[in-house]
């Protein structure tokens, strides 16, 4: 089954790019207390900053044809009870005829972009680290791929769109990388497709259910350590800091996405804010440059099917709130990598990741946060080039194609 | 010691406001909806696009205006320790009766000072029959025509500051209190402050508390094992266990990041008539809205036009939560002032009426079997009713404010 890739080239209408404009021109912003700082969510004078720049100077067509540089293409994608779909995605090749074909999968609030920077190392053949195909796909409902039109599009029909897509590239064995959704629906591709298309996988956002006495009685028991384990109790600490500082976003999505879509949609500048707070809060000191974010938020904003449609992944994936985000998923034994970045916000106890899956491969970072691709991708390029490279844990997983001449 | 600040008010949006409205409605964008969603996935995009389409090409703003204006409304600076000086926006209408009950009725969130509108004429009415009221409606800090506090920890003690503070510069030392939503919660607040000294009794149409802990009262506890067994009150906690899966990112997102949520809601008229109509329809028993749009849109328009804009109301949940650590009645303490309950059936949250007695020392009850979260609103006469039973003639709060007991 193999459907034909067109190429694909951003292209917003000139009508589009003025009504933005015009928005930006009537923006008006809400008071502020007095020393707020990020206290009370984004400040001020950050949104100022950036709506004015946004207004005055980013090159919208500057940043569009940079963007074009990178290989782009649709497909229609047949899936079970949806119909079909028109899927975007970025298709690299490696000169290296044995590449390792890669699928990079991007999450909220990320897009196909995230792979940018790692395109011409993943891609770059060596003696010394294998060599990959990339395919970085728009997840459905975002970017510039078509979004699902009716409810119920949940883990096992992403993973069925992206199976699907390498299928139709001719990569009928891969490997995979991803964070946040990208690994969530890492977890559908494993339990789905493991061993038979996806082969392997290294996730920079480990993350699964938490352990109860009768899932997993020895991860169970090492939390009665806690009184006598710092390291422990500070990760749950702050992960439980998180569940209830930093959670708004994510209740709101998974209940009522539709009430939200209407201001992301009217809205740049609630857009920006509603983005920009986990572009901020993701990354532990990432230097963003104007330009960067406001490329990042244009996406969004010009994006195929509008900014709201990319919140209902939260709704779907969980069941409009009602169960977690693993549902119906399990262990699995796919040789399964795990990135830690000091900087991500979703930091689990080191050994709940051995619930996920086979890990085979680990490497623990000094820099780097949620957006690890986007902000460290010299070293996740790394992780990837260890864990399937010569003498690496997983290397030669996809037969024939080993990432070496 | 005259209080010289006091200033009538009437709402006069200015037309560039008007205009800059009309502009954003001109440019909407709405969001694309899946088949078949309905309310699943929120506000449906038909409610909006109808809504929108009135708004802008219907409403008329200046006529609703008017309508507001022959209100008796008036402003006064009110000093609250640590926050300087808040100006005050209220409705203040008197009776006939001299010695009419002084009641300060107090909204809540997505609510407004105008949902005293329709009690008004039935709380102040002159009659043998029934006892009457001044009535004080105010508008909170942060919302309709009330300046916002400026610095962080505006909370309850606040609130009960700004509440009794006013009162007294209107010269009703002692009154009663009357509130549903934040109205409920912050006239717990009030009661613990200022209770027995100026609050004689309070009266809520969304009475709840905390869940009874074995050791604080072991009975009630006990009592929550029969639930099993007690249809009415599974009901009821069935009811509230869906508010509470489904129905509160609202409140945990204003708790925790009202600034980041407050971009919308100011820039955005349709991101802001979603957020609140959502709750409008969510929250009320069945009220026809569609038969009420110009209201629907006089609601919304109250937010828009709001003297500290739209994202300022929201945090009162942050405030009030200390961003999501703590629950809302943190601060208060049981206190032994008459307490009153109404209970409407689509109210959001109904607990257990056992449960009420660890609120307050419940002297008044009522349970209907019409009406929702705005009761003033939907159900005005009923609402009206049950202060007038609880404060009358015969009635268990009957003369508790000395001298002003409804009647001449």
């Amino acid at each position: 089954m193999t459907t034909w890739a067109k190429p694909f080239t951003v292209a917003v209408p000139d009508a589009d790019v003025e009504r933005l404009h015009a928005k930006l021109e009537l923006a008006t912003f809400p008071d502020e207390l007095d020393g707020a700082g990020w206290d009370y969510g984004v400040p001020l004078a950050d949104i100022k900053r950036l709506s004015e720049y946004w207004k005055n100077t980013f090159d919208w067509r500057k940043a569009e044809r940079s963007i074009n540089e990178i290989p782009q293409f649709t497909t229609d994608i047949e899936v079970d009870g949806f119909g079909s779909l028109n899927v975007h995605f970025v298709h690299q090749k490696s000169e290296v005829e044995n590449a390792i074909p890669l699928l990079f999968v991007h999450g909220w609030p990320g897009h196909f972009l995230e792979v940018r920077k790692l395109l011409p190392l993943l891609t770059a053949g060596s003696h010394d680290h294998p060599a990959f195909h990339v395919v970085a796909p728009s997840l459905p409902g975002f970017g510039f791929s078509e979004a699902p039109g009716k409810p119920g599009f949940a883990g096992p029909q992403f993973a069925e769109t992206f199976n699907k897509l390498m299928l139709s590239l001719g990569y009928n064995e891969y490997v995979y990388q991803g964070g946040d959704f990208g690994h969530i629906i890492g977890v559908y591709v494993a339990n789905i497709y493991g061993h038979k298309h996806m082969k392997g996988w290294l996730s920079n956002m480990p993350m699964y259910r938490r352990p109860t006495a009768f899932s997993n009685p020895l991860l169970f028991l090492e939390l009665l350590t806690l009184p006598f384990n710092k390291t422990l109790r500070d990760r749950i600490a702050a992960v439980q800091h998180l569940q209830t500082t930093g959670m708004g976003y994510f209740n709101v999505q998974a209940t009522v996405p539709q009430t939200i879509g209407y201001s992301l949609a009217d809205s740049p500048i609630g857009l920006l804010a509603w983005l920009y707070e986990k572009l901020y809060m993701g990354v532990g000191g990432y230097p963003w440059t104007e330009d960067e974010v406001l490329e990042w938020i244009s996406i969004y904003w010009f994006s195929r099917a509008g900014p709201g449609a990319p919140a209902r992944i939260y709704y779907e994936l969980t069941g409009g709130n009602s169960h977690d985000l693993f549902e119906g998923t399990t262990w699995t034994s796919v040789p399964l990598g795990l990135a830690w970045f000091p900087q991500e916000p979703v930091r689990l106890p080191k050994s709940w990741a051995h619930m996920i899956g086979k890990v085979v491969f680990e490497s623990d970072h000094e820099v780097g946060g949620h957006f690890a691709a986007f902000e460290q991708p010299q070293a996740l390029v790394s992780d990837l080039r260890k864990m399937f490279g010569k003498g690496g844990p997983a290397h030669g997983v996809v037969p024939g194609k080993d990432g070496y001449q | 010691m005259a209080d010289t600040t006091e200033q009538p008010f009437t709402v006069a949006v200015s037309d560039t406001d008007l205009e800059l409205l009309r502009k954003k409605l001109d440019l909407v964008r709405l969001p694309d909806e899946l088949e078949g969603a309905e309310w699943n996935y929120g506000v449906p995009l038909a409610d909006i696009k109808r809504l929108v389409a009135y708004w802008k090409d219907s409403f008329d703003w200046r006529k609703a205006e008017a309508g507001i204006n022959k209100l008796p409304m008036f402003t006064r600076d009110i000093e609250v320790d640590g926050h300087g000086t808040l100006n005050i926006h209220y409705v203040h209408q008197k009776s006939e009766v001299k010695n009419a009950i002084p009641l300060l009725f107090v909204h809540g969130w997505p609510g407004d000072f105008l949902e005293v509108k329709k009690v008004l004429p039935i709380l102040t009415a002159k009659s043998d029959e029934h006892p009457s009221f001044h009535v004080v409606a105010i508008s909170l800090p942060g919302f309709g025509f009330s300046e916002a506090p400026k610095k962080p920890g505006f909370a309850g003690r606040q609130y009960a500051e700004v509440f009794n503070k006013l009162m007294v510069a209107l010269g009703y030392n002692e009154y009663v209190y009357q509130g549903g939503d934040w109205g409920h919660i912050l006239g717990a607040h009030a009661v613990t402050h200022y209770g027995h000294t100026n609050i004689k009794a309070w009266h809520s149409n969304m009475p709840f508390y905390r869940a009874p802990k074995f050791f604080s009262n072991p009975l009630l506890f006990l009592g929550m094992l029969t639930i099993p067994f007690d249809t009415v009150t599974k009901t009821r906690l069935a009811h509230s266990m869906k508010w509470q899966s489904k129905g509160r990112g609202y409140f945990i997102e204003q708790a925790t990041q009202p600034q980041t949520l407050g971009y919308s809601l100011s820039d955005s008229p349709v991101g802001l008539l979603a957020w609140i109509y959502e709750k409008l329809v969510d929250w009320s028993d069945k009220y026809p809205w569609t038969e009420d749009e110009g209201r629907l849109l006089e609601w919304i328009s109250i937010y828009w036009f709001s003297r500290s804009g739209p994202a300022a109301a929201g945090r009162i949940y942050y405030e009030m939560t200390s961003q999501n650590q703590h629950d809302v009645l943190e601060g208060t303490k049981y206190s032994s002032v008459p307490l009153g309950a109404s209970y409407f059936p689509g109210e959001l949250v109904r607990l257990p009426k056992s449960w009420t007695s660890m609120l307050g020392n419940v002297k008044f009850e009522a349970e209907h079997d019409k009406g929702g979260h705005f009761a003033a609103y939907e159900q005005p006469e009923k609402l009206a009713g049950d202060l007038r039973k609880m404060f009358g003639k015969g009635g268990p709060a009957h003369g508790v404010v000395p001298g002003k007991n409804g009647y001449d």
